[in-house]
């Protein structure tokens, strides 16, 4: 119940969804309340009346070819229609959709079974299927939905079937299937709640088409039996006079256009109002660039001047963070996910952000190039300087030049954050034609180069690869040599090993530290394992809920770590022994230079 | 890849067979004659048995198929009755028409719906996702024969620019240009539907993919807007609106009568439903097994192209 | 995004282009475009069966007779003239003399036995190239025989009176018996004749150009060229026709007439043919099984709110079973079923039928039905005001007339029906004799029987004087009417526009389309 009021809410709070809500129940409401309605005998003629036009005196919306109140029969013809269009979909949809999801989560023979039947029902000719019908079951308005619901299966089982065999293969459906769950009920709990988009929106879209579509059958006696109205044979029957008397037509059509719109933002909101991802506030696609908006006044400490926050050196810094305000907007009002942090890096230093989740660190390290999905995040107060030139305030180009160029950033989930469909070689190469007019040869032997720099088995044969293709680790090791494309000043690590096991996990920070120190980099590397950031990062930040509770030198911070939150992120650490390992490898970093 | 269409098309032959048995039945068993059509209120019993024994519809119905069976493996797909002449060469003529109009619909549906729906995800909420939608809408609850008839008042009757029916002019067409100014109503018609369909999956995958990560990754290398929309996050959508371009085809390749009897193109869909009407099962025969196989050819062709654009979908 | 900026320029461009393309070149003066409703089938005149056909074949074809402009009086056409045995059985035609084909093939009297053959004999070497749907209107032919190349004689089995107007129907139109020899089942689309037009080509669903024939024995035709253009949707024809694009606009749909009404640079054509909409009553079971229900039905339609209003003024109500284009058989005194509602009332009351129950069989289209779907709503709403509830049953027409013609017992009470014949013998005599019951293989779906009528009608058919035969029709009509099997509804007024330009314009009462004398300014 609850989950029902839930969505309603979600549904309601969408206002494109809210307002075809309306329409759709006043619609509705009308049709509904047809026998209670002053209106006029929908089926009485009157011939010398015929074609009367709107505002004519007794009838609203004119006269029809028979003289009959146009407007009793729109009413009337709605009620018929709406039951009709609205029953024809769901039934359509529910098989269409059955057959496409079995189709595409099975696959292999069943998959090609189901679809040849669909193909062979999708070419069968609709007319002598429709006359097939007649000789059945005989004329009549209900015959047609059997005909519109046939016709129309094939539309929902390609589209589903498409989804679902997109999916088949998605790590989700790989967990659950590991996890020993049935067949049906990962379609039912794993593919079907990704499909209903599809399923919604093509419910909405065809809604009208099959009102409009027992119009087309009626002249095979596979409509409403005269004298009753429906929407499809209004548009018939006014056919005949659409050059002289347009609003017989323009009526049902108008009212056709009024359901389809409303069901299609109603099916919007739904899709939205369903989708698990969307679930906080209005979905909305990211911007290029979070947005920035430093109301100065509005945010207490924000009159610190810019890059000289206390503690902070003021110059040679690569990168000085103060003062950064991020925000997500959310229904009620903006939330502050970073608050007030201030940090820098020195040219060639490593600085470590660790925190549990939720903590900020993520949010800070998008922050910096305004990576930040926006909306529904926002900027919103304080500097971010990079050799001395504030991001904040960078117009699109100028930013768009730095990403990937002087700062680059490796990602948590190569599986992600690699594009799917792209060879892996192709998109390092993009990366560096992004920032360097060399020809595309020239880009792609240097690929290569970074592919064995980055430790790839046969960088070339690697380089022809989709990522799917690749191990986890060899992602990773893609999506760095695609960081370092364009030998960038600062690389931004935003838990770079997390989702690999722990042996890759060594070798993948083995070669970051290695590529690091050979190269000369600034690097930030985010993590919410000490383990991690001690292995190899200079100093360390230690962010809890939102804000940089302790900063400092990475051994002093681990052995002698003074806000309580940083001793429990130490204790934290889980093996036995570990801490022994974590000492010995800060030790051998001391070592190294 | 090969294989894998190669056995697709072998599957056209149970499906064709299929399809022609079935077809076969229903016009057996649904009431009317072609001895009907002919005669219209003239049929006496006593003249529909010799039109049907001139027909050869008299003979018993398995006799009846596997001689039309016999005649379609050498290659003759019999003569219809309706109209005097061989099937194939009625249906070859009305196919090329039907393949013109359906073809040049299909391109211009994806383009359009492609675009709309492109603009309409990037604009997100803005005016131009409003009016695109907006558009959409109006699109495809307009009944055809409405918008067909309104776009020839316009363009025929009140302005004269292009020609209001027909698919060459009477006299001195025949060339290119000239199919083109009759092709430019019927196409257009006839795309406004399925870009619809088009332009509402687009948006809706563009905006599905342009929240994901890997659009992120696109953005921090450094890429400009144009190439992150269209090179990474239009080319992840596309694989989701492949398939459904697909069942355009479909829908424009057999349904579009509407267009076909508005604007008098001599296309197939048309000549079916007359063929239907006159239950001239020769012609019905040829006209399904043609739309059968291109609408199987089309499906494949889209199917090819997703696995293309998708290697993670196992061949 | 400049990259879909791009693409939408592209687009627009290319939209320009092809509006702006030059546009083709105009038809020539001398040519007619002549909008149909539909593609011929067939041109051969013996496989047709459809009037849309007939209005090209006319053009192509002449018979040994022919309808005299203006009527459905028979006149001598390729045969000069004919005599008549006193038996009435035998029939010799004389021929024109030095009558070609387009082919060139001399048109003598073994070409016309040729043809008649053909139709007739299954065993003639042109057999295959039918079926010949309407053959049984030369059924009563025994033989053909070429007397001398330029006499030809028809023996009959019996008595005929309608077998000249039947001579001078499409279906005795003739052909080139080399052309049919060479062409075989082609000829349809290659066809030969000896009309003041010859075929010259025919694109499959656009097009069927006939052009002058310059060695026409008569008065050669004053166009070059006649285009049929087939354009199906009605509404397109009228743009069409609107636009330009055609020149002659045939079966104009009542609600688009009023376009050309009112504009000018158009002229109307109208005129009334042998045509009778009617609802077949089923008088073998059910109410209408009472003379006073049938009655009633024919009171409580109001048949000129259907004429006048429904199909604006494109037809007339009907007072009985004959049309007045059968100037020398239709009875002008009878007074029909005026609308009287009151009057239908009171006979129910009588036969005790108030509030019957009725099932209607609807048609959603077909040949001479008019405007069958709202012609039928308006039925319906007629019959519920003096208390009869109609069931209405919409039918596909292949499908409605596979229910209607074996008969309506046990599915219908009423079913509508349209005929257009070009005789007054053919429609009486094949539907409402007692031996053209379903049963015996006639079209009497209703199963009336009236001896009286029966013997009547035998009289006309085998009568040839006909002062004798108008005066055995006017008997016939008046007993129809009476008994009324049918409900009489309608006569169709066939109707046209043209330009202005066109010139010599007009329609006949047997709806064929004679464009010899037609002119374009």
């Amino acid at each position: 119940m609850t989950g029902a009021a839930a969505f309603l809410r979600r549904l309601l709070r969408n206002r494109l969804a809210a307002a075809g809500l309306i329409l759709l129940v006043l619609v509705v409401l009308l049709a509904a309340a047809a026998p209670l309605l002053p209106l006029a005998d929908p089926d009485a003629t009157a011939p010398v009346r015929r074609l009367a036009p709107p505002f004519s005196e007794g009838a609203w919306l004119g006269t029809d070819t028979l003289g009959r109140d146009i407007l009793s029969r729109l009413i009337w013809g709605t009620r018929l229609s709406l039951a009709v269009g609205i029953s024809a979909s769901l039934l359509a949809a529910l098989l269409g959709s059955v057959v496409g999801l079995v189709a595409g989560y099975a696959g292999g023979r069943t998959d090609a079974l189901l679809m040849r039947g669909i193909d062979t029902l999708m070419a069968f000719p609709y007319l002598l299927l429709a006359l097939a019908i007649v000789a059945a079951l005989g004329p009549g308005l209900l015959n047609a939905l059997y005909a519109v619901v046939a016709v129309n299966i094939p539309f929902f089982a390609r589209n589903v079937r498409g989804a679902a065999a997109g999916l088949r293969n998605r790590e989700f459906v790989d967990a659950a299937r590991l996890s020993g769950m049935g067949g049906l009920r990962i379609l039912l709990s794993e593919v079907l709640p990704n499909v209903m988009p599809v399923i919604v929106i093509t419910l909405s879209t065809t809604i009208g088409w099959m009102i409009l579509e027992t119009a087309g059958l009626s002249f095979l006696g596979l409509g409403s039996q005269p004298p009753q109205a429906d929407l499809g044979s209004m548009l018939g029957e006014g056919r005949r006079a659409l050059i002289n008397a347009p609003h017989v037509t323009a009526v049902p059509g108008v009212m056709v256009f009024l359901i389809v719109m409303s069901m299609n933002l109603v099916g919007d909101g739904v899709r939205d109002a369903i989708d698990p991802r969307l679930r906080s506030g209005l979905p909305a696609r990211p911007s290029a660039a979070t947005r920035v908006a430093r109301a100065t006044a509005s945010v207490p400490g924000a009159a610190v001047p810019a890059g000289a926050a206390p503690g902070e050196p003021a110059s040679g810094a690569l990168l000085a963070v103060s003062d950064l305000r991020t925000a997500f907007e959310g229904p009620s009002g903006p939330v502050d996910a970073v608050k007030g942090v201030s940090f820098h890096v020195m040219p060639g230093e490593c600085l470590g952000i660790i925190g549990e989740s939720g903590s900020g660190k993520s949010v800070t390290a998008l922050s910096i190039a305004r990576l930040v999905a926006s909306p529904p995040g926002v900027v919103r107060g304080g500097t971010v300087r990079f050799n001395g030139a504030d991001l904040l305030a960078l117009p699109a180009g100028p930013l768009q030049r730095l990403r990937g160029g002087r700062i680059a950033y490796v990602f948590q989930d190569p599986l992600t954050t690699l594009h799917p469909l792209m060879r892996v070689g192709a998109q390092v190469t993009e990366a560096i034609r992004a920032h360097a007019p060399v020809p595309a040869a020239e880009a792609g032997r240097r690929t290569i180069e970074l592919f064995a720099a980055v430790k790839l088995p046969d960088p070339a044969s690697m380089a022809q690869a989709f990522p799917h293709e690749l191990s986890g680790g060899q992602r990773q090791r893609v999506s760095i040599a695609m960081a370092l494309a364009n030998d960038p000043d600062l690389i931004i690590a935003d838990e770079p090993t997390t989702a690999l096991d722990v042996t890759v996990q060594a070798e993948i920070l083995d070669l970051l530290d290695a590529l690091r120190r050979s190269r000369r980099l600034a690097m930030i590397f985010i993590s919410h394992d000490f383990g991690v950031i001690a292995r190899i990062c200079d100093r360390v930040a230690v962010m809890h809920r939102g804000e940089i509770v302790e900063t400092g030198e990475a051994r002093q911070i681990l052995a002698r770590p003074r806000h309580p939150y940083t001793r429990r992120l130490i204790a934290a650490v889980p093996v036995l022994g570990r801490a022994r390992e974590i000492l010995r490898a800060s030790e051998r970093a001391e070592e190294l230079p | 890849m090969a294989a894998y269409a190669l056995g697709r098309i072998l599957a056209l032959v149970p499906v064709l067979f299929g399809l022609s048995l079935i077809v076969f039945l229903i016009m057996a068993l649904i009431p009317g004659d072609p001895a009907l059509a002919i005669l219209g209120p003239y049929a006496t019993p006593e003249n529909v048995a010799r039109i049907n024994r001139d027909l050869g519809l008299d003979r018993s119905l398995p006799v009846q198929y596997l001689s039309w069976l016999g005649n379609v493996l050498s290659g003759d797909l019999g003569r219809s009755y309706s109209l005097n002449r061989p099937v194939l060469d009625e249906v070859a003529e009305r196919f090329s028409a039907t393949l013109i109009l359906a073809g040049t619909a299909l391109l211009l549906a994806s383009v359009l719906g492609l675009l709309a729906g492109i603009v309409s995800a990037v604009r997100q909420f803005g005016l131009a996702d409003k009016l695109v939608t907006l558009a959409v809408l109006v699109g495809i609850s307009l009944p055809s024969f409405w918008l067909g008839l309104l776009l020839i008042l316009l363009f025929a009757v009140r302005w004269r620019l292009l020609p209001a029916s027909g698919m060459y002019a009477i006299y001195g067409g025949g060339d290119l240009a000239d199919l083109l100014r009759h092709l430019v109503l019927p196409a257009v018609t006839l795309a406004i539907v399925a870009a619809g369909v088009i332009a509402r999956l687009t948006r809706s995958a563009m905006l599905e993919v342009l929240r994901q990560d890997f659009v992120r990754t696109a953005r921090a290398k450094g890429l400009g807007e144009g190439r992150v929309i269209l090179g990474h996050a239009l080319r992840a959508a596309m694989v989701g609106v492949i398939p459904v371009i697909g069942i355009q085809a479909g829908f424009v390749l057999g349904g579009a009568v509407y267009i076909e009897t508005v604007f008098q193109w001599p296309g197939i869909g048309r000549m079916l439903v007359d063929a239907i009407a006159k239950r001239d099962v020769l012609l019905v025969q040829g006209g399904v097994l043609v739309v059968a196989t291109c609408y199987v050819l089309f499906n494949l062709a889209a199917d090819l192209l997703q696995r293309l654009l998708d290697p993670r979908i196992a061949p | 995004m400049p990259e879909i900026r791009a693409a939408l320029g592209a687009i627009l461009l290319a939209a320009g282009l092809a509006v702006a393309a030059p546009a083709a070149a105009q038809v020539p003066d001398d040519v007619l475009v002549v909008g149909q409703i539909a593609e011929p089938a067939s041109l051969d005149p013996a496989v047709s069966t459809a009037t849309n056909d007939f209005r090209i074949l006319i053009n192509l074809y002449e018979g040994l007779v022919r309808y005299r402009p203006g009527t459905l009086e028979v006149e001598p056409a390729l045969a000069e003239s004919w005599t008549l045995s006193e038996d009435g059985l035998t029939y010799e035609f004389r021929l024109r003399q030095g009558v070609r084909f387009h082919d060139g093939t001399p048109l003598d009297a073994a070409a016309v036995k040729f043809n008649f053959e053909r139709m007739l004999d299954k065993d003639h070497p042109a057999a295959a190239t039918g079926p010949f749907p309407l053959a049984f209107f030369f059924s009563s032919v025994d033989r053909v025989e070429a007397v001398d190349p330029r006499t030809v004689r028809f023996t009959l089995k019996e008595r005929f009176a309608p077998f000249l107007s039947n001579l001078a129907y499409p279906t005795g139109l003739l052909v080139s018996p080399a052309a049919v020899t060479k062409r075989g089942k082609e000829f349809g689309r290659n066809p030969v004749g000896t009309g003041p037009f010859r075929f010259a080509e025919w694109q499959g669903g656009q097009q069927v150009t006939v052009e002058r024939n310059p060695d026409y024995w008569g008065d050669p035709a004053k166009l070059q060229a006649v285009v049929f253009r087939p354009v199906a949707d009605a509404n397109t024809r009228a743009a069409e026709m609107l636009s330009g694009g055609i020149d002659v606009m045939v079966e104009v749909p009542p609600d688009t007439l009023s376009q050309f009404r009112d504009g000018d640079g158009f002229r109307i054509h109208e005129q009334a043919g042998p045509h009778l909409w009617f609802l077949i009553l089923n008088t073998r079971e059910g109410p209408l099984k009472d003379r006073r229900v049938r009655q009633a039905v024919n009171y409580a339609i109001d048949k000129r709110a259907i004429a006048e209003n429904i199909l604006q003024g494109t037809a007339i109500p009907a007072k009985g079973p004959m049309a007045p284009a059968f100037q020398w058989a239709f009875d002008p005194t009878l007074e029909g079923y005026p609308h009287d509602p009151d009057r239908a009332r009171a006979l129910l009351k009588e036969a005790g039928a108030e509030g019957a129950r009725l099932t209607f069989y609807v048609a959603e289209g077909g040949s001479g039905m008019l405007d069958p779907l709202a012609m039928g709503t308006a039925i319906q709403a007629d019959l519920a005001t003096v208390g009869l509830d109609v069931r209405i049953e919409t039918y596909e027409w292949n499908t409605f007339l596979a229910h209607v013609n074996p008969g309506l017992e046990g599915k219908a009470d009423m079913a509508e029906m349209a005929w257009m014949t070009n005789d007054p013998d053919t429609l009486p005599y094949l539907t409402l004799r007692t031996e053209a019951q379903p049963q015996n293989g006639g079209f009497n779906s209703g199963y009336y029987s009236n001896p009286e009528l029966d013997h009547i009608l035998e009289r006309g058919r085998r009568s040839s004087d006909r002062a004798e035969r108008a005066e055995l029709y006017r008997q016939a009509q008046r007993i129809i009417v009476e008994d009324a099997p049918w409900a009489f509804v309608a006569h169709w007024k066939q109707n046209a526009v043209t330009t202005a330009a066109v010139q010599g314009f007009a329609l006949q009462p047997s709806f064929f389309l004679l464009l010899d004398d037609v002119t374009k300014k």
